[in-house]
């Protein structure tokens, strides 16, 4: 619970503030303490803390119209924080379920987009637990995000250029031409 | 002809199909005698639960894959092999520790093939995913990796190591890619006749933005050398 008890204030203090760079920021924490220890909960946190730092840097969600919702998102936060010490790991996963309703609430005044926040959020942070190195079927499993949308998505990037092979392409060509000759 | 057999993951079927170069798998079982074999697992993710549910963005690839099923270019074989994957992704999933902690690396959908390979004595592996890919070619690159993601430092538990590299024998991958590069040479294409080299390149980054782990790199340094 560790990433629970040290991150989820900062990020309702962030949140708070609007402030998008820090919440980046802690984003990239959770997500490098996520890929230690891989739970559910850690999981869930990466993908709240990316889509609140979506949130606040979208000026058409931080209209007037949209503070109820707003405002209901941080109630939510501010209750995991003053319960997390206490909550079991069905109740902390009732309170994201509840963040995260709020975070619909706030879409539905202006779906403009076909894949929501939260959708988009789970899709991002999925293609990135992969690139960091965890299999595609862990972060599938994790994120509730088919492994099709995953490779789409990382295909589309340059994740597949930053690692260096332990293969060259003839190499790998070599392997595959034995394949047919032998 | 002797009869050779691939093992291949739900990825590269899916990829291939929502490419249309599914075509591939039957030019390489006619041609070469290939045989490409999915565990059942397989054939659940990117078949049954598709066309069960009626999933509309994948009903297309599921169709063809069935197709390819009923073909017999791609052959469904169930090993039943429950323990053997448990004991397999027991050890993967305990070789890498971030601050006395276990690193979960893979899956058991990905461990499933692993086994499967063994257990037929398959030498040839066809897969998209990464990590798997990497674990089996050279683990210790996935160290350095987590090392550079991560900054911290990566322990290695050596025996747990050995004992993958001893389970998994000496497995050879293949990506799509190579698939592509090989029929090309193999004159799968020459039907586009002036347009030959630049649909390859279009398979290629089709496949690439499937999913298909190659890099923009790789691609160019290819068509670099295709006459």
């Amino acid at each position: 619970m560790r990433t629970l008890f040290e991150y989820i204030p900062r990020i309702l203090s962030a949140f708070k503030k609007r402030d998008q760079r820090r919440l980046r920021k802690l984003n990239d924490s959770v997500l490098r303490e996520t890929a230690v220890d891989s739970t559910k909960i850690n999981f869930r946190l990466a993908i709240i803390s990316y889509v609140l730092s979506k949130i606040v840097s979208k000026p058409r969600l931080l209209s007037e119209e949209c503070q109820p919702a707003l405002s209901a998102i941080e109630y939510s936060l501010v209750k995991l924080v003053k319960k997390m010490r206490i909550a079991d790991e069905s109740m902390i996963m009732d309170l994201f379920s509840e963040i995260e309703t709020n975070v619909s609430l706030l879409e539905e005044r202006d779906p403009r987009f076909v894949i929501g926040l939260l959708s988009k959020g789970k899709l991002k942070m999925a293609a990135t637990f992969y690139a960091q190195g965890m299999s595609l079927g862990i972060a599938a499993e994790m994120t509730g995000i088919d492994k099709q949308e995953i490779l789409d998505y990382a295909g589309s990037t340059m994740m597949f250029d930053r690692l260096t092979e332990e293969k060259t392409l003839k190499e790998r060509m070599k392997i595959a031409r034995q394949l047919l000759s032998g | 002809m002797k009869k050779r057999d691939v093992i291949v993951d739900a990825g590269v079927l899916i990829s291939l199909t929502s490419s249309c170069l599914d075509n591939l798998l039957y030019f390489y079982a006619e041609k070469y005698n290939l045989r490409f074999i999915i565990p059942p697992s397989v054939e659940n993710e990117a078949v049954t639960v598709p066309l069960k549910k009626n999933i509309r963005k994948y009903l297309f690839s599921a169709i063809r894959i069935k197709n390819a099923i009923d073909a017999g270019v791609v052959v469904v074989v169930d090993a039943k092999l429950e323990e053997d994957i448990k004991n397999l992704m027991s050890i993967a999933n305990n070789i890498f520790f971030v601050r006395g902690k276990p690193l979960h690396l893979i899956h058991k959908g990905e461990t499933e093939m692993l086994i499967l390979a063994k257990e037929l004595g398959v030498e040839y592996i066809l897969m998209d995913e990464r990590t798997t890919r990497i674990l089996i070619e050279a683990p210790i690159l996935l160290k350095k990796h987590f090392e550079k993601e991560f900054h911290v430092n990566v322990m290695v538990n050596k025996k747990n190591l050995q004992k993958l590299t001893h389970e998994i024998g000496p497995l050879r991958t293949l990506r799509t890619s190579e698939l592509v590069m090989l029929a090309y040479e193999k004159g799968y294409f020459k039907s586009f006749e002036s347009l030959e080299k630049n649909v390859l390149e279009a398979a290629l980054y089709k496949i690439k933005y499937s999913g298909c782990s190659i890099g923009f790199r790789e691609i160019k340094e290819y068509m670099s050398g295709v006459r």
